[in-house]
């Protein structure tokens, strides 16, 4: 993990609200740097335009 | 009595008791006895509904002696995953923040269960919300796998698993969002059925995702499942999810058989996963052998976006959020440590992951349609590894590897069904698993029933002699 990802993690707690305890912050962040492999490949996925979302 | 109900499965308790060999009252009362007997060590109940399992008994023998029997699960002890509501009992979701919540109506699924005049013995131990982690102390343990208790018997719906697997209910139901049916199930040498989404209301039961969650039994054979499953599924006007429920006859096709089928194997994806266990892989091969001779015929088949299954499971847990972002914030003392980060990520999961997460949902959808035209049912192994030690099962981390066996189904809502085909050489029950076409939980259930006639691995039982700490 690099400066990076904890500027990149405090800037998505702070979007989403989060108001954490020391240690929920640093649970958090581990389980979020441990996800972020699976995150990218959602995101690196480019769905068709007939592949719309679940009606 | 010389009869034990504790060694029959539901549908022996259900001829038992037609035949008038037990009564419901000393059949409730025995699984009573064992309750308080075993579930010290084994801690599989929340709460013992003991004067109302005995009253609805009561009540239920009356009819009996009056000709009245309401059909297969009249009578029968049966208990639910402490999420589904009874009305005027508590209901915790295995957590402290509702150790104290009494609903004040039935859950769907209960009301349908009483119509049917089954009795409902307790409330079944559940991981925190239905997302925790196994837990062997504190307010709510979550059950000790019967066939080792000093491992888990996986979860969420854990003492659903343990209650039915050790004979301290005649069946169970339990709720299942990525597995948490079918996982317990296999781990406990259960039959464990997510029904088709849409077919089993879940109004009255407590949510982890809307869109993903679904009501299931937990039973030792597959004909007790498809009878609790003929009772609780079909519309609800209060789950929107059900309007079109598609209702089949789920006893009456039960003995047609393998012969016929085609079962295309997901070899690639879960066959060949190196980190499946040796002994579920052998167990599960042999098992498509025995389908073969019965008479279904097999294909390898493969559906690539599996791959992308468990990242397009995780933005659903934005809905987990939503549902306790509130509870969170102004309780988090409430919620275990091992779950609060499990759920604070759901709140970092932005729109476009999740509107990301639902078009890639539609394209498994379409691949999976497309398989489903070329076979009838898929089968693959049932769970990567057979229980594990309390100590080796994964504390952290947002989804454990094994959830690839189980929450691509949830993705699609088809249904899925585990059922127990061999033990680990540690004397584990492992399974496999069959999935179907939307609404066709029918024929699911049928190549079930005909892989467990071909076989006796859902006669066996755990031993209570060693239910000792």
């Amino acid at each position: 993990m690099t400066d990076d990802h904890r500027a990149q993690f405090d800037a998505e707690c702070r979007a989403a609200g989060l108001m954490l305890s020391a240690r929920d912050r640093e649970l958090l962040f581990d389980m979020w740097v441990d996800w972020l492999p699976q995150r990218d490949r959602l995101r690196a996925e480019v769905p068709a335009p007939e592949e719309e979302p679940w009606r | 009595m010389a009869l034990s109900v504790a060694d029959l499965d539901l549908r022996g308790v259900s001829e038992a008791l037609a035949r008038r060999d037990v009564t419901s009252v000393q059949a409730a009362e025995e699984y009573l006895g064992r309750i308080q007997q075993h579930d010290r060590v084994l801690r599989s109940y929340i709460t013992v509904m003991a004067d109302h399992a005995l009253a609805r008994a009561k009540a239920a023998d009356a009819d009996t002696e009056r000709g009245r029997r309401r059909g297969p699960l009249h009578g029968v002890p049966i208990a639910l995953k402490d999420l589904i509501a009874v009305a005027g009992v508590r209901m915790t979701s295995g957590s402290q923040l509702y150790a104290d919540h009494v609903p004040t109506r039935d859950a769907f699924v209960t009301r349908r269960l009483h119509d049917a005049g089954a009795v409902i013995l307790g409330k079944l131990a559940m991981h925190e919300w239905a997302f925790g982690r196994p837990a062997t102390e504190g307010p709510f343990p979550t059950g000790r796998n019967p066939w080792d208790i000093h491992r888990a018997p996986a979860g969420s719906s854990s003492g659903s698993a343990v209650a039915a697997a050790a004979g301290l209910c005649a069946g169970a139901l339990g709720s299942d969002t990525g597995g948490s049916v079918r996982g317990p199930a296999a781990m406990t040498g259960l039959v464990g059925h997510k029904p088709t989404y849409g077919l089993v209301s879940r109004s009255g039961v407590l949510t982890m995702c809307w869109s993903l969650d679904h009501v299931g039994p937990m039973t030792r054979s597959v004909w007790d499942s498809a009878a609790l499953l003929q009772v609780i599924a079909g519309t609800d006007p209060d789950d929107t999810s059900t309007r079109g429920a598609q209702v089949q006859d789920y006893l009456g096709g039960l003995e047609a058989g393998a012969r016929g089928l085609r079962l295309g194997v997901l070899r690639r994806f879960y066959v060949d996963f190196p980190g499946l266990n040796d002994d579920v892989r052998a167990a599960a091969l042999t098992a498509f052998e025995t389908l073969r001779a019965e008479g279904a015929t097999l294909t390898d088949v493969d559906a690539p976006s599996l791959d992308l299954s468990t990242a397009a499971w995780a933005p659903f847990l934005a809905e987990t959020y939503e549902y306790h972002a509130r509870n969170l914030r102004e309780r988090p003392e409430g919620y275990r440590e091992s779950l609060r980060p499990r759920v604070y990520m759901g709140a970092l999961v932005t729109a476009a992951d999740y509107l990301r997460a639902q078009r890639l949902r539609e394209r498994f959808r379409r691949e999976v349609d497309a398989l489903l035209e070329r076979v009838d049912l898929l089968v693959f192994p049932g769970q990567m590894t057979p229980a594990l030690r309390f100590e080796d099962f994964p504390m952290s981390g947002l989804a454990p590897a094994s959830m690839r066996y189980t929450a691509p189904w949830n993705l699609l809502g088809l249904p899925a069904v585990v059922v127990p085909c061999g033990v680990s050489r540690e004397g584990l029950p492992v399974s496999i698993q069959i999935v179907g076409r939307a609404f066709d939980d029918a024929t699911v259930l049928r190549l079930a029933r005909a892989y467990e006639r071909a076989t006796d691995w859902h006669t066996r039982r755990p031993d209570p002699t060693r239910w000792r700490l």
